[in-house]
């Protein structure tokens, strides 16, 4: 064909065959669909049950055999971090949990409440639930990838 | 009710400066490493990527599961 005599410049990569393209979205429409299911029967486990331990020891199960048996493709780290630049994070996480500790050290008061206090009632809501439950899948599979 | 409001206020400004530098990190030309990146490069040794990997495992039982 005449397409193929074209030549290719070498810093091109190899087009990808559309079917492929095809085939990897089917896939990924499957897995979120798959991911989406998972979390709306998972939210609807009540706490304290060997079924809404299972429904975090079963992802948990699959990220740690992804993470050291099938590794999937990962995201190159950076060789190195800008400690001024890295500080900032430091400090900001090293607040939060100091903010934490203070509740926690205070036996969670109400008038001292500490995060899960003030994130369990938000996920009493069934959809509420399944979508931290989704964000948190897809935040074990974007670790995977690192 | 005033010190109940400091707190959650405390917790809301935390959070939100967590998705300023995640904003900046992003950036161009810029020294702030992007939650990515930072996560990544702990994770570079077996022992930062099981340990961050436990946590997430923490966090979904903390939060799900009790």
């Amino acid at each position: 064909m005449a397409a193929d005599d074209v030549p290719r410049r070498p810093d091109q990569p190899p087009a990808q065959p559309r079917w492929l393209g095809r085939r990897l979205t089917v896939r990924k429409l499957a897995t979120g669909t798959g991911l989406v299911a998972y979390s709306w029967f998972a939210a609807s486990t009540e706490p304290f049950t060997g079924g809404a331990l299972l429904i975090v020891l079963v992802p948990g199960a699959v990220i740690g055999f992804l993470a050291y048996g099938r590794p999937p493709a990962r995201i190159p780290p950076p060789q190195s971090l800008d400690i001024a630049g890295f500080s900032y994070w430091a400090i900001t996480v090293a607040v939060l949990f100091e903010w934490e500790a203070a509740a926690f050290r205070d036996n969670s008061q109400w008038w001292h409440p500490a995060l899960t206090d003030l994130v369990d009632p938000m996920l009493g809501s069934h959809p509420v639930k399944a979508l931290a439950i989704l964000i948190w899948l897809l935040a074990g599979w974007g670790l995977v990838r690192r | 009710m005033v010190t109940r409001v400091i707190t959650i206020v405390g917790f809301a400004i935390v959070i939100l400066a967590l998705f300023v530098l995640e904003y900046l990190g992003r950036r161009k030309d810029n020294r702030i490493p992007t939650l990515g990146e930072w996560l990544g490069f702990i994770m570079r040794p077996w022992p930062g990527r099981f340990l961050i990997l436990l946590g997430w495992l923490w966090l979904g039982w903390h939060y799900f599961s009790r």
